[in-house]
């Protein structure tokens, strides 16, 4: 049985795409990614002008350097902050609301069990942020193609790296795919946040500090050897070894493996939780 | 097929908010459970429901239909963002009912609710999500409902339109309904017989007529020129208007009656007024 013939996940999927807040939250991405762009018309060539002036002496870049592969790695950066809060947010609301207007009450006495039911909110969570990262992929590169086409990509990543046009389409499109593991991360760190503290606002204050805590951590880079290594919050930057100049695939697989291990963890513990617990 | 709650026991943070209660409800029957706020009332919905786990005691449920339970608990929840038949379909899908155009329009009927609004349930009374509420628990056809106060909120012909949905759904289709409120009136009115629930306890099963005998202290008495009537003058009637409001005397209220009939006076009604501090008070005695 495929996942979208499960009734509870196509409802619930139904519900999430019938609430406002779901296409404020799209909206707010889209909205985002235009302010980047705007941004980027107005001061980005002036700015990248004065950054790479000695560098154009030495060098030869092929086309523009502001170009659609450098607006949507500025657009991928979003994945910092901007995109997880914007997903824990309406992740985390999909079972607050629920909980605080009483349908999870109503739900639960329709006989479904509970374990169906958080599993079915889960799946959700998943299939909207990897959803998400698709669309985010999508209308950054659509704009940011048809505004600025396309050139060499330059980035600052340990040192100052250069890519081709065609290896740069590559490498950002592996970054996404890479990153939607960290942006599911978030979400169903977000979904377990709902079902341990059930209020709307108590969630979205926590699941911030857990995003903040999670960035300071990450620039501090804790720890040392395998603790270094599989400590979560360094592993959601992965999306950022495609920039690097060579790519070191082998890293790369085994820290989507591990953080594919968390988001496991992650989301039995919070169906583990949520059965444990009375609804009120 | 019969619904039990069996020596139910629960405690929040050290506090017992149920000291071993137990009830029954047969088919087609309506038990109501009347209590002030905080006496236990919704918590043992709750349980009753599986909503909240017990400390001790059981929910026993005898029926062979798949669905043993539908309910509402403390008020009627539904997606605000969707329709009637909206709600209707996603809870009805999440259950496996039958959420066809005609078996959402039944289930409508059923209630009393206009099948052909669409507008969010957001815009509706609490009287008509209260009935949705109720359609939504008759989904998959279950032989007991739970409603946990159901006539909070509502205005007195919502109240008689919910009362006469909830006797229709016990003898027409003979569901048990198990009913839970704080309004004496209406439990006296609705149900077959009543448990009384006074700090977690069970403190009385009654039937409606010795509940409505033991709670009641004063009859209101509407009639034409109460202001003349001897009788209620020698019985210290209170007189407003065409109302006269009379503590219940030694010799009972059909002797008034009897004499005011006598006396000449008109009467039009004699409605008993109900306080449910009585029933608490007279256990504590």
């Amino acid at each position: 049985m495929s996942l979208m013939n499960n009734a509870v996940i196509r409802v619930e999927w139904y519900k999430l795409f019938r609430q406002s807040r779901t296409w404020y939250a799209l909206g707010a991405l889209l909205l985002l990614q235009v302010v980047l762009l705007l941004n980027a018309w107005y001061q980005g060539a002036s700015l990248l002008d004065i950054f790479l002036e000695n560098l154009k002496q030495s060098f030869h870049f092929q086309g523009e350097l502001l170009n659609g592969h450098l607006l949507v790695y500025i657009v991928l950066n979003t994945m910092w902050f901007h995109l997880p809060l914007i997903l824990m947010i309406v992740v985390s609301g999909m079972l607050t609301s629920e909980m605080e207007a009483g349908t999870l009450r109503t739900v639960m006495m329709t006989g479904i069990s509970k374990g169906r039911y958080i599993r079915s909110k889960f799946t959700v969570a998943i299939l909207f942020t990897v959803l998400v990262v698709i669309l985010v992929a999508l209308t950054s590169g659509i704009l940011s193609y048809l505004i600025f086409g396309v050139g060499d990509l330059f980035v600052f990543h340990g040192a100052l790296n250069f890519f081709e046009s065609n290896d740069a389409f590559l490498r950002l499109f592996l970054a996404f795919a890479a990153g939607s593991f960290s942006m599911v991360f978030f979400s169903v760190v977000s979904m377990l946040l709902a079902v341990i503290f059930r209020e709307t606002v108590k969630t979205w204050i926590v699941a911030a500090f857990f995003l903040i805590v999670c960035n300071l951590l990450l620039q501090m880079q804790l720890g040392e050897g395998w603790f270094r290594r599989l400590f979560f919050v360094n592993l959601n930057d992965t999306w950022q070894m495609f920039f690097e100049y060579t790519i070191n695939w082998s890293a790369i697989l085994w820290n989507l493996i591990f953080l594919a291990g968390y988001i496991l963890i992650i989301t039995a513990v919070g169906i583990w939780w949520f059965k444990k617990t009375d609804i009120e | 097929m019969s619904l039990a709650a069996i020596q139910i026991q629960k405690s929040f943070n050290n506090t017992q908010v149920l000291k071993q209660v137990s009830l029954h409800c047969e088919q087609g029957e309506i038990v109501g459970l009347l209590g002030v706020n905080g006496a236990g009332k919704s918590t043992l919905f709750k349980i009753i429901m599986g909503l909240v786990s017990a400390d001790a005691g059981e929910v026993s449920i005898t029926t062979n239909k798949g669905k043993m339970l539908g309910g509402i608990i403390e008020k009627p929840a539904l997606y605000e963002y969707l329709n009637a038949a909206e709600n209707l379909r996603a809870f009805g899908k999440i259950q496996g009912a039958p959420v066809s155009d005609a078996a959402t329009t039944s289930y409508l009927e059923r209630v009393g609710l206009d099948t052909k609004r669409s507008d969010r349930v957001k815009n509706y009374s609490m009287g008509m999500r209260q009935r949705l509420a109720i359609a939504i628990a008759l989904l998959n056809d279950p032989p007991f409902l739970v409603l946990d106060e159901p006539f909070s909120g509502l205005d007195p012909m919502g109240v008689t339109r919910l009362r006469t949905l909830i006797m229709e759904l016990a003898r027409e289709r003979g569901i048990g309904i198990l009913v839970s409120s704080h309004l004496v009136d209406e439990m006296i009115r609705t149900c077959d017989r009543i448990y009384v629930i006074n700090n977690g306890k069970i403190i009385r099963e009654d039937t409606p007529r010795a509940l409505v005998e033991k709670s009641t202290s004063y009859y209101l008495i509407s009639g034409e020129h109460l202001e003349r009537s001897k009788v209620l003058r020698d019985n210290g009637a209170l007189i407003q208007g065409h109302t006269a409001r009379v503590k219940e005397p030694p010799k009972g209220i059909e002797n008034i009656i009897k004499d005011l009939a006598e006396e000449g006076t008109k009467v039009f009604s004699c409605v008993p007024e109900t306080d449910i501090k009585k029933l608490l008070d007279v256990v504590d005695e």
